[in-house]
């Protein structure tokens, strides 16, 4: 028996730029939540912020709703996104 | 992060914490950024917003209580390894709620370049005020920030 189709599913983390919060805010809870390195970190929160979002992780819904929690806690837009049609 | 003591201006900072105090109320009763849960069940969406909220009110307090006995007799406040993260979601916090009901008139330019020059003749006292609570939690951060990590602090500038 295959496994449900809902585990297969990539879902995204989507970091939204706001014009509220510091730069460097930013980079330091990309690092801490997701383990990012500073250059990564930075091109994630400089791309949000020039096109106003950037795709910071991919991979399993409870994984991703972990994330978006997380950044919600540090007062982060984000949202979830996915491929799959509803 | 070795304890780092900041000497504030007691005039200058004091009668911000009214209004301070005022929007981490309304922090008790709403998050500052909407929960964004697509899809989930309800249940799920319900603890998520609970747990945030709760968070959120932890995190104000403790950044409320920096402005104890001593700052109103030194004008000295204190952040460590046990609160600097707290007051930091703390500030993020109340100033998305200060732009959000406080300064929705403003541009985002001149929040981003925290300049309310080229403003001031449009805004009233209230948002004045509010800005100025605005800048100050701003400048909280940015002190965090530089003895957490002293290089990130540049990239603002």
């Amino acid at each position: 028996m295959s496994a449900p189709v809902e585990t297969k599913i990539a879902w995204r983390v989507v970091f939204l730029n706001d014009a509220v919060t510091r730069m460097s805010y930013a980079v330091m809870v990309l690092r801490k939540v997701f383990g990012f390195d500073e250059p990564t970190a930075t091109r994630h929160m400089m791309e949000a912020h020039e096109q106003g979002r950037a795709v910071v992780w991919t991979g399993l819904r409870e994984n991703a709703e972990a994330y978006v929690f997380s950044l919600q806690q540090w007062h982060l837009s984000a949202t979830l996104e996915t491929d799959e049609k509803g | 992060m070795k304890r780092v003591e900041v000497r504030l201006s007691i005039a200058a900072v004091a009668p911000l914490l009214d209004i301070i105090k005022a929007v981490a109320d309304e922090l008790r009763e709403h998050v500052a950024v909407p929960v964004a849960l697509t899809g989930a069940d309800a249940e799920l969406a319900s603890v998520w917003h609970e747990d945030l909220l709760q968070s959120q009110r932890d995190d104000c307090d403790r950044l409320l209580s920096l402005f104890d006995q001593e700052f109103f007799t030194e004008g000295v406040v204190a952040f460590d390894r046990d609160n600097a993260e707290a007051v930091l979601r703390a500030s993020a916090a109340l100033r998305l709620r200060l732009r959000s009901a406080r300064l929705a008139r403003m541009s985002d330019e001149a929040l981003e370049a925290l300049e309310a020059d080229s403003v001031m003749d449009e805004i009233d006292e209230d948002e004045k005020r509010a800005f100025a609570c605005f800048v100050f939690l701003d400048e909280l951060q940015k002190i965090i920030l530089k003895y957490l990590d002293p290089l990130s602090v540049d990239e603002d500038e």
